[in-house]
């Protein structure tokens, strides 16, 4: 391509989630139904898929920020609750990761009461023994632990009481996603194989060869092709970075349980229960329950890991649930690509990298990337490779930030009773990055300066979720700060503050089950 | 709480109603639902705003006596003191239900209950229901033909209220309201026309609404307005 060539056409490949978000998020920002104005032109957007390669089913969590998404590209929230089994999520509740035990701790998305200018976290320690931290400083805590729902059925669409995400069938969200940017958005899907890429000669992508549909060229190609990186790893050859070093678990045992009965309570969080050589999720959607466990194949067998998914059904769900269930097997290699934007190609999802879901971090950098993809996309050719480095710094900065925080809720905790706890604590897996910010925190608690960047994917809120409900502890301070006696007589008054919305919430809220069977009814309100 | 049950003339020929308006029948109500087949009447006394019901979310019009829960600025010692009451407020202690129509598969056909709770039923005082020789006396008469439009206004609200939200011509709204004596109550809850896309609509748009008796419930929602500052007056009154 020349230096000037303007960058009007953009060519995704792959259909599923990552594919139909990016499709999207870009066709929200940048108009493709032909409504040219003056001499400005619009972008084309071709979405290519294969017929022949399924989209992955699982059940999956999303992130707050899927609301805003949503609402960008003009779908509907009654449509996405009734149309992908969605119901909500206000954050993960994990089980047994502090001893094995019986423990149990939230992080909710809501942060803190008054967060943006009380650090309630050197307060709260001199009542940690009497109250958990998410309970002392969040209502959303209540309402997770008692599966209630984050809103009320006259509550608008995309407003809230305590914010949410979602949980969601993926093959059925993709298919939502796909209807509306085809009939919507003016997205032209195409379905066909991939046979060939056809490159120019300064070696950028000139167009796919396809099977049923020619010559596909364009300007931009997203790769969003999946594990197999079909344009960024297969063609372009970017190294893949394992980060098994840090993050153990390359391997999961996904299985779908019905509810006993059809009325059974929705939980309206994603539950993490740690095993000993892994962790099992465990996510409600409103006709189903997507279990599944998620280990290390170094540390158990996959019969081992097995028995200890069917253990969880047994228990969670009931002995015949446990004995009909199918299981299917997903290998990956935990890490990412050396980066992520290469010459006029740039991969989002899976083809990017992968890392195991304990914080749902996989749609969240979909939405992530497109939105950056989407505000920087290049004006031509010759600025495309600015933006390809900045792209590159960002989310390999990212990746690093996700292998900390996933990493921290490993090596908080007092687990012992297997290799897989022991090696996990081991200074050799432990990021050097985060052994830093751990030896920071024994003196003061996370803060909004510790983060390095503005949008930062984990806010020093979420440490302060995962570190305090693990027990952590931070020493209080041996000298007298005056922000530190601003909040000693705000706390007071904040942690009432915080009882009294918690038990206005718990007598208003109704279930995360009777909301899905309102909206399925009535549908939610636009205003 | 309200026990409903079925109306009939054997078991309850003794009962009379008492129609007088007060607190202690449960006439402190903050607003009530209306239907456009009454706006006429209901403007000339109350602003008309809409909000949801609590259990669907659903939006449908109110008429306002109040600015707070449980007042209604419009009772006094002498009763209700406007020239019209609006029907969902008149028809207790009755109830228009739907039973199973055994004429059409899937059908409904409304009729008539009874709430043997409310306390506006006794056997000595009020407006009798049935003569002596069981047939309906004028006011039960009168009080079945009202349940009848509710029913009906029931269906057209809904028609209404979704043309509404079909055009973006509802609006969150709060209403600060500063009393003589400095305090300050805040109305939230509520919407109303979005006057501003009214005036943007097309000729057809207006055409449709116009014909399907929308437009002149439009706009005597929006003429209901005038009707805010009385009520707020009222409110004032009662500051010592």
């Amino acid at each position: 391509m020349t230096p000037d060539q303007k960058i009007n056409s953009i060519v995704i490949v792959g259909g599923g989630t990552a594919g139909w978000l990016t499709a999207g998020i870009i066709a929200a920002e940048h108009s493709a139904n032909g409504t040219a104005i003056n001499d400005l032109v619009d972008v084309q957007i071709t979405l290519v898929e294969s017929p022949d390669v399924p989209t992955i089913g699982v059940g999956e969590g999303t992130w707050p920020s899927m609301k805003s998404t949503l609402q960008k590209m003009g779908i509907s929230e009654t449509d996405l609750i009734r149309e992908c089994d969605a119901s909500f999520k206000q954050g993960t509740l994990f089980n047994g990761w502090k001893t094995g035990g019986n423990d149990a701790y939230t992080h909710p998305f809501t942060p803190p009461h008054s967060y943006a200018s009380t650090n309630l976290a050197p307060q709260w320690q001199k009542f940690r023994n009497e109250v958990a931290f998410a309970d002392a400083v969040s209502s959303q805590n209540a309402l997770m632990f008692q599966g209630l729902a984050p809103k009320q059925i006259s509550t608008p669409e995309y407003a809230f009481n305590a914010n949410y995400g979602y949980h969601l069938d993926a093959g059925k969200f993709a298919e939502l996603l796909r209807k509306h940017c085809v009939d919507k958005l003016g997205i032209t899907h195409l379905k066909a194989n991939v046979i060939a890429i056809n490159s120019s000669a300064d070696g950028d992508i000139e167009s796919l060869q396809t099977d049923t549909e020619g010559h596909i060229a364009g300007d931009l190609f997203v790769d969003c092709s999946g594990s197999k990186a079909l344009l960024l790893g297969e063609h372009f050859e970017i190294p893949f970075c394992s980060r098994s070093q840090f993050l153990f678990n390359d391997t999961a045992l996904a299985s779908q349980v019905p509810y006993t009965n059809s009325d059974d309570p929705i939980a309206s969080s994603t539950l993490s229960t740690a095993q000993t050589s892994g962790w099992i999720w465990d996510i409600g959607l409103p006709t189903r329950r997507g279990i599944g466990h998620v280990y290390s194949s170094a540390h158990t067998t996959e019969d081992r890991a097995s028995e200890e998914l069917l253990a969880y059904i047994k228990a969670t769900v009931s002995a015949e649930a446990a004995s009909t269930t199918s299981i299917r097997k997903v290998a990956f290699n935990p890490g990412h690509r050396a980066k992520f934007w290469h010459k006029n190609c740039v991969a989002v999802g899976m083809s990017a990298g992968f890392i195991e879901p304990l914080e749902a971090s996989a749609l969240v950098l979909v939405e992530l990337s497109a939105a950056m993809i989407a505000e920087q996309l290049p004006a031509n050719r010759q600025v495309m490779d600015l933006v390809a480095k900045r792209f590159n710094t960002k989310f390999l900065y990212r990746w690093d930030r996700i292998i900390d925080f996933l990493k921290l809720h490993y090596i908080l905790s007092q687990r012992q009773d297997s290799d897989y706890w022991k090696d996990n604590i081991a200074a050799s897996s432990i990021p050097e990055s985060l052994s830093e910010l751990i030896d920071l925190w024994r003196w003061q608690s996370p803060w909004h300066r510790d983060t390095g960047h503005i949008d930062e994917m984990f806010p020093s809120a979420s440490f302060q979720y995962v570190l305090y409900g693990m027990g952590f502890e931070t020493q209080s301070s041996t000298t007298v700060r005056r922000s530190d006696r601003e909040a000693d007589s705000a706390a007071a008054g904040l942690f009432r503050e915080n009882a009294e919305r918690t038990q206005k919430l718990l007598a208003s809220m109704p279930t995360n089950r009777e909301l899905i069977d309102k909206i399925t009814t009535y549908g939610l309100q636009k205003i | 709480m309200s026990n409903y049950v079925l109306l009939n003339n054997s078991a309850h020929k003794d009962l009379r109603v008492i129609t007088t308006r007060s607190e202690s029948y449960g006439d402190n109500v903050m607003h009530a639902m209306t239907f456009p087949i009454e706006f006429r009447d209901v403007q000339s006394s109350y602003p008309i705003f809409f909000c949801k019901d609590s259990e669907s979310g659903q939006f449908y019009p109110a008429a306002l006596f109040g600015l707070e829960q449980n007042q209604n600025l419009f009772l006094t010692e002498g009763g209700w003191d406007a020239s019209y009451i609006p029907m969902m407020i008149k028809r207790h202690p009755f109830l228009i239900g739907y039973q199973t129509d055994p004429e059409h598969v899937g059908g409904k056909k409304p009729v008539v209950s009874i709430d043997m709770d409310n306390p506006r039923i006794n056997d000595s005082e009020g407006e009798p229901l049935f003569s002596d020789n069981g047939e309906a006396t004028d006011y039960l008469k009168e009080s079945i033909s009202m349940l009848e439009a509710i029913h009906h206004g029931h269906e057209h609200n809904k028609g209404f209220v979704e043309t509404l939200l079909e055009h973006d011509l509802l609006e969150a709204f709060t209403l600060e309201v500063v009393l003589n004596d400095g305090s300050k109550n805040q109305l939230t809850g509520f919407y109303t026309i979005a006057e501003q896309k009214l005036h943007e609509l097309e000729g057809d748009t207006f055409a449709m609404l116009n014909k399907r008796g929308y437009l002149q419930a439009i706009f005597m929602a929006v003429a209901s307005h005038s009707r805010l500052r009385p009520l707020v007056e009222k409110r004032n009154a009662l500051i010592l």
